[in-house]
């Protein structure tokens, strides 16, 4: 530890702190534009210049490591010209467009010329013209002309990201931030290079000249895309959210979010957006739709009883939701049929959750079958600081696809689809076969892996003393698996973060829903049978979720009453008795919980538009009908006692059973494999349309030549008399013989087949896009 | 593309110790070879070099000598430097600007001369002092300026 | 004045010793053989200590001592010599590498033999084409010799040397940039510490030297320390190459012993000012360098002195202003320079050269207002000591000293709206 006074006080930090840190931890503010700490010290800008005593000159906190003794003044004469000097250089190329800048009011230029700046320009040269509102993608624009060249963008995209996307051209005065020949930027981390940018350089497109901070207000909210529950700023403003912003969280965050997160909050606006009620697919005033869906309540409860009304609890719903939909199921029904919706089968126990500090202190990381960049992102860049870090790593995967990236190296053993929890199986029986646990798999010998590959993961698992596995939960069986290493591995940390939605599952289970994939499925099953009369699904649509839509489709036919309570018109419409619009994140305030089981709170900044409204609305209203109490208990509180802003224990216990050897389908055909896209989820974003895939399927180069495609096609595939058209890319990274189409995309819904053996034929027709 | 030029790339890679330092040295033969560095050749440079198009571009842009636009067949680098400028460079620049009725920076209609400012090209003793295609010539008396465009350069 | 003989400009005495053959028979190469079979490499290192060499590259750092720095841990470890020469006034290392490239070469494998490197990098300026063919032809010539590659003569050392030519970046002179530039990057300086010593090319320990000051190697272990120390003064030990430009008789490189005074150099070696032409001030040592007047003549050209003269003797450019030039224009020109090869990374001097630049272009048009002269004072003073590398300091060095010696005349540019001594302003489409 070293110890120096920095304006008179003392403080002690560690070996290598620069002074920058060591005075922002005394709460000191030095002006910086190129420092961060996630980039590490570049001294371009030289707007922190401070004095150190015994130094000739100033000295940039940014690049100046602190030194034992060391005695600093981020004030005085000398510094305050230097810092005036530097901003006046940065002030004379600089447009001083600030009345039309969407940065004016927040801007680090302003702010610092207010504070430490020349009170009056002394340039009266011309200045250099450059570009202005040149994009950078559809989503960012670039004024070069604003630009103090801090180079914050460019290293975030080729350091931090590993997407070198933006460039310095030119030299000296010219340089120039920007993209070659005008090509967009396909970075899924472009927009954070708004939030980087100290000046109104970089700018929202979506955003521009759409408020100024004087009239909006920002609020603390969660993005709810995906569960790594990215911490943002929200902006409201008439009534709608115009910007996302990340939220840095101390120690734990930077604040970065992917371009679906930062620009896809007009799913509040979108046109398929549910704002007004339906009735048998008619438009109807919302108490009357409210009233006739109590009026089915009760009639159900009095003729077949309580127990044959099902609760599934699904989509963007806050923990608090749930919980008062749950009370209202339990206490005011009285029905045990409750589930959550679920696009995938696997579980991880509460017990085995893992938090982002384990990626930071794992020396061997597992995926299994995610690919990080496309399914969660930021945990993705997550991944990537882990990797770039000193202390070496092992990325491993068992998938059946390749999951290695040029930004993440990442060594995949690549399954057949399905046979994942085998490979992982027999490779534990291989090291700790004789662990009672592990026996209990009764794994057999994969088919088609190579031995060494076997032995390699099987040493990476025994080894590894700090064990973090991202599961996709694709496949159940792998949670017995890893139940088992768990068990296996003893005090050696095993952790593991759950990457499926709906990104607040977790939450749901706290709020007393059951997330067993089987609940669900019997649920179904039951209502397929003719059990169940009334099925009411809040936030879920289970057609385009559950992996088997055939089942859900002949559920739904079956019940009487199906009520759908959601953001957006539901898959099939026809298919509801009812359809009630919900308010969603940014209109409600709550509690999600994301894949670490953390607790984070949002607060609204707009109120829900149209007929949309918290649930709560609607259970009260169907109390009244019911003539029975509900009590909310709106002092119900997530947290538990003593896990902090972590869920508490719940008290399930890992489980694990013998695996059944994969059924790998026929030889020929292809095999069908899936993964969640964070970017086609199904939420619509209009902003975001640009960056949906119009191609989502992937085969090999080896089948796109078998099947005669070039670049880019159209498949049909096809399985026991059920089709769907897939519009399909050549992707490098797969392997012959496998086709992927993403989850949930009602384009092309993969779960109208089911994983496994398909065949597959080229269509002639190009599909329009 | 010439196919050669992927040879360069594997020679020039196997040259250095670390193949990043091939870069520059590719991006010389093949502007030799093409006169200047379109978009095109930098994207495949970049290929070659299995480095990003960003990366490449970014590089190239910071060096006066690549050139990004198209030069003529002779490139005229009239040396502007303090000692040069002190032997009367700048009526050279002049003279030359007249002939060619072109501005410094230009290139003439018939992509015959493109005309540039050097900064001080470490040859005072020669001032005033220019490069044709990179080949020294000087001292050059104004009124032989002229002469310098007829000059037989080798190509460079 | 004749010298009788050099042991740099060797060039001068002797004709075509470019060519192996000629420079062998003229006892090329005999210093290697001396510096392998007699020496340790740390005695090597002992004896360019004792001969107190320093750096001819500008900063003047003892060169033994910066040897010296180089961490003994075993990693490999590179030589890079610097022939990147772009410093307005200085073309001394022009003339070696195109004239003598083989004493360049002798001296390359003595050091790198001395400090353990087993690859040696000459950074060639891109506008040099001459001088590059030339020292790639030359180091064809010593491979083919045996001079370079493996078990050089018998002595267990091998060396390979690359020839690497930059393409126009003042910048990439400046070491750190220089090895970004070798890495195959944009020349940005990179922050120090570590110093290239310590990691430098490829994250390696590294040495950068001048073509100048690796070129005085054969002759220090062909004579020996003492002979080279016995030339200038105790701390300014040995030769240096000085560049003299502008209106002299003859113009060139030559080579002095160090604390020869400036007026020789001007009147016996350069030959004095042409006829009619009487000196208005001096800029010794590159255009980085603050002037002398022209009552400094008999400043002796060792560090110290022009030090204490208030100057640097830098990279030993040495560009003598005569009485028709416009102080004006020679500063504008100097800070258009600095403006246009500003690698742009840190903001004093990107930003803080082109403005000074349009200051100084508006004055010398007759268009300059009265506060210009203390605004440019202050934009100096706002760079001074405030950029990332040296060239922001460097750009403001000739400028700050002309206004403190010629304060009338950027005065009477002001008040009078033109040129007192009628100097002409150019104006071509794209000044
Ligand atoms: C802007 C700038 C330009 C430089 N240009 C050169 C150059 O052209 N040649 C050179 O040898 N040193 C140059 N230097 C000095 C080098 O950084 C370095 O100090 C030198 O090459 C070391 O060699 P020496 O110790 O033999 O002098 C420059 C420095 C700066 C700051
Ligand atoms: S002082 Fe700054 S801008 Fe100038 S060359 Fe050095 S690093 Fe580049
Ligand atoms: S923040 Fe220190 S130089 Fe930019």
């Amino acid at each position: 530890m070293i110890r120096l006074t920095i304006d008179d006080q003392e403080i002690e930090v560690r070996e290598g702190t620069m002074i920058a840190d060591a005075a922002a931890r005394l709460g000191i503010d030095i002006p910086v534009y190129c420092y961060h700490e996630a980039l590490g010290p570049l001294g371009a800008c030289r707007m922190c210049l401070v004095g150190v005593e015994k130094m000739p000159k100033l000295a940039t906190a940014c690049t100046t490591a602190v030194q034992d003794g060391m005695v600093v003044h981020t004030y005085g004469e000398a510094v305050d010209k230097g810092r005036k000097g530097v901003l006046e250089f940065l002030l004379i190329n600089h447009p001083l467009d600030c009345p039309v800048c969407d940065k004016g009011g927040e801007c680090f230029l302003q702010d610092y010329t207010f504070q430490y700046g020349p009170p009056k320009g002394r340039f009266k040269e011309p200045k250099i013209q450059k570009v202005k509102d040149g994009p950078i993608n559809e989503f960012v624009l670039i004024d070069q002309e604003r630009c103090v060249l801090c180079q914050r963008c460019v290293r975030f995209m080729d350091e931090y990201v590993g997407e070198p996307q933006l460039l310095l051209d030119g030299r000296g005065v010219e340089t120039v931030v920007t993209t070659v020949d005008g090509v967009p930027a396909t970075s899924q981390f472009s927009g954070n290079v708004i939030d980087l940018c100290p000046v109104g350089a970089l700018l929202s497109a979506p955003y521009q000249h759409k408020g100024r901070p004087w009239n909006i207000e920002r609020q603390e909210s969660v993005c709810t895309m995906c569960p790594v529950g990215c911490t943002t700023l929200a902006t409201g403003r008439d009534g709608h959210i115009v910007r996302i912003e990340g939220r840095p969280v101390p120690d734990r965050s930077w604040g970065w979010l992917c371009d679906r997160g930062r620009f896809g909050y007009d799913y509040a606006t979108d046109p398929t957006r549910l704002t007004i009620s339906f009735l048998h697919a008619n438009p109807e005033a919302a108490a009357r739709t409210t009233r006739q869906v109590g009026h089915w309540m009760s009639d159900v409860m009095r003729d077949a009883g309580p127990d044959s009304i099902a609760v599934v609890m699904g989509g963007l719903h806050t923990v608090e939701e749930a919980h008062q939909v749950h009370a209202f199921a339990k206490n005011v029904i009285g029905t045990s049929r409750l589930s959550i919706s679920r696009d995938v089968p696997g579980y991880v126990p509460r017990v085995l959750n893992g938090t982002y500090a384990d990626i930071a202190d794992a020396d061997t990381i597992l995926l299994v079958g995610v690919d990080p960049y496309e399914a969660v992102p930021v945990v993705h860049l997550k991944l990537r600081e882990r990797q770039k870090s000193k202390r070496p790593v092992k990325i491993l995967a068992v998938a059946p696809r390749d999951l290695s990236r040029d930004s993440l190296d990442v060594n995949t053993l690549i399954t057949h689809a399905g046979q994942e929890a085998q490979v992982l199986g027999w490779a534990l029986s291989q090291g700790m076969g004789t662990h009672p646990a592990v026996k209990k798999l009764a794994a057999t010998a994969p088919v088609g892996v190579a031995d060494e590959d076997l032995t390699a993961l099987s040493e990476a698992l025994g080894s590894s003393e700090h064990l973090t596995i991202l599961w996709d939960g694709l496949q159940n069986e792998v949670g017995s698996v890893l139940a088992a290493l768990a068990d296996a591995r003893g005090e050696k940390a095993t952790r593991i973060l759950p990457t499926w939605g709906p990104s607040n599952w977790r939450g749901f289970e706290r709020a007393g829903f059951s997330a067993d994939f089987d609940a669900l499925t019997s649920l179904l099953e039951d209502a397929r049978a003719g059990k169940i009369q009334m099925l009411m699904t809040f936030g879920a649509d289970l057609l385009r979720e559950y992996p088997d839509e055939r089942l859900v489709r002949e559920a739904l036919q079956k019940v009487p009453h199906v009520v759908f309570e959601g953001l957006f018109r539901p898959t099939e419409p026809s298919l509801y008795g009812a359809q009630l619009p919900q308010a969603g994140p940014g209109e409600v305030a709550g509690t999600y919980v994301n894949m670490e089981a953390r607790l984070l709170s949002a607060t609204p900044s707009v109120t829900p538009p149209g007929q949309a409204r918290p649930v709560k609305s609607y259970l009260t209203a169907w109390a009244h009908a019911l003539n029975k109490p509900f009590v909310a208990d709106d002092d119900w509180d997530p947290y538990g006692d003593d896990t902090a802003d972590l869920l508490p224990f719940d008290g399930i216990q890992a489980k694990v059973w013998a695996l059944k050897p994969p059924n790998l389908g026929n030889a020929s055909g292809m095999e069908l494999v899936t993964g969640a896209l964070v970017i086609e989820n199904g939420i619509p974003s209009h902003i975001l349309e640009p960056r949906a895939p119009k191609f989502p399927g992937r085969i090999s180069p080896q089948d796109a030549e078998i099947l005669g495609i070039v670049g880019q096609g159209l498949v049909r595939l096809g399985k026991d008399g059920r089709e769907i058209r897939v519009p399909v890319t050549v992707d490098e990274r797969m392997t012959p013989g496998r086709i992927f189409v993403p989850l949930g995309m009602a384009s092309c819904p993969v779960n109208r087949l089911g994983l496994g053996a398909v065949e597959v034929a080229r269509l002639e027709e190009v599909p329009t896009t | 593309m010439k196919p050669e030029y992927q040879v360069w790339a594997e020679e020039l890679k196997k040259e250095f110790p670390n193949a990043n330092s091939a870069l520059m040295p590719l991006l010389h033969r093949i502007q030799t070879e093409e006169g200047w560095l379109s978009s095109e050749v930098l994207d495949e440079v970049a290929h070659l070099m299995g480095l990003s198009t960003q990366y490449v571009e970014s590089v190239a842009s910071f060096y006066s000598l690549f050139y990004q636009r198209p030069v003529g067949k002779k490139v005229v680098h009239v040396c502007v430097g303090l000692s040069c400028m002190l032997a009367g460079s700048d009526e050279v620049m002049h003279r030359l600007e007249q002939k060619l009725g072109i501005s410094e920076g230009e290139t003439t209609p018939d992509g015959a001369f493109t005309l540039l400012e050097a900064e001080c090209l470490a040859a005072c003793d020669l001032a005033p002092v220019a490069q044709v295609n990179l080949r020294f010539q000087g001292p050059i008396h104004p009124d032989e300026a002229e002469a310098l465009l007829s000059e037989e350069v080798s190509k460079q | 004045m004749s010298q009788a003989s050099h042991y740099l400009l060797r060039n001068h005495d002797i004709e075509n010793i470019d060519e192996m053959a000629v420079y062998r028979a003229h006892g090329g190469y005999e210093a290697l053989k001396k510096a392998l079979n007699q020496y340790e490499p740390d005695a090597l290192v002992e004896l360019v200590k004792k001969s107190g060499l320093r750096g001819r590259g500008g900063a003047g750092f003892p060169t033994g001592v910066k040897w010296g720095f180089l961490p003994k841990d075993g990693r490999p470890r590179y030589l890079v010599v610097n022939s990147d020469e772009a410093e307005p006034g200085t073309f001394k290392d022009r003339e070696l590498i195109e004239k003598n490239p083989h004493q360049l070469i002798e001296g390359m494998i003595i050091s790198s033999f001395a400090i353990g490197a087993n690859q040696a990098y000459i950074y060639c300026r891109g506008e040099f084409l001459f001088g590059y063919e030339t020292l790639v032809r030359a180091v064809r010539e010593a491979y083919e010799a045996g001079f370079i590659g493996k078990n050089i003569l018998g002595s267990q050392f091998s060396l390979d040397l690359f020839v690497y030519r930059g393409a126009g970046a003042y910048i990439c002179g400046e070491e750190s940039a220089l090895l970004e530039s070798l890495e195959g990057r944009r020349g940005n300086p990179r922050l120090k510490p570590p110093f290239p010593a310590v990691a430098g090319l490829y994250g390696m320990p590294t040495i950068v030297n001048n073509v100048e000051t690796i070129s005085n190697l054969p002759p220090i272990v062909t004579r020996g320390a003492e002979w080279y120390a016995s030339m200038g003064t105790e701390k300014s030990a040995g030769l240096k190459i000085m560049s003299v430009s502008g209106a002299v008789n003859r113009p060139g490189n030559y080579e002095i012993p160090l604390a020869t005074p400036l007026r020789s150099l001007i009147d016996d070696y350069a030959q004095g000012m042409k006829p009619g032409y009487r000196i208005k001030c001096i800029i010794p040592g590159g255009s980085s360098v603050p002037l002398l007047m022209p009552d400094q003549l008999d400043t002796p050209l060792d560090y110290e002195s022009i030090v204490k003269a208030g100057s640097m003797l830098g990279s030993g450019g040495c560009i003598v202003l005569d009485d028709t030039v416009c102080i004006v224009k020679a500063s504008h020109r100097l800070i258009k320079f600095y403006r246009e090869e500003s690698c742009g990374k840190c903001t004093p001097c990107r930003e803080g050269t082109y403005w000074m630049a349009d200051v100084l272009e508006r004055m010398e048009e007759g268009l300059g207002d009265a506060n210009d002269l203390s605004l440019l004072m202050d934009v100096a003073d706002n760079i001074s000591g405030k950029c990332f590398c040296p060239l922001g300091d460097a750009s403001i060095g000739f400028l700050v000293s002309a206004i403190k010696h010629f304060r009338d005349e950027f005065e009477a540019h002001v008040t009078e709206h033109r040129c007192p001594l009628g100097a002409k302003v150019y104006d071509t489409a794209n000044n």
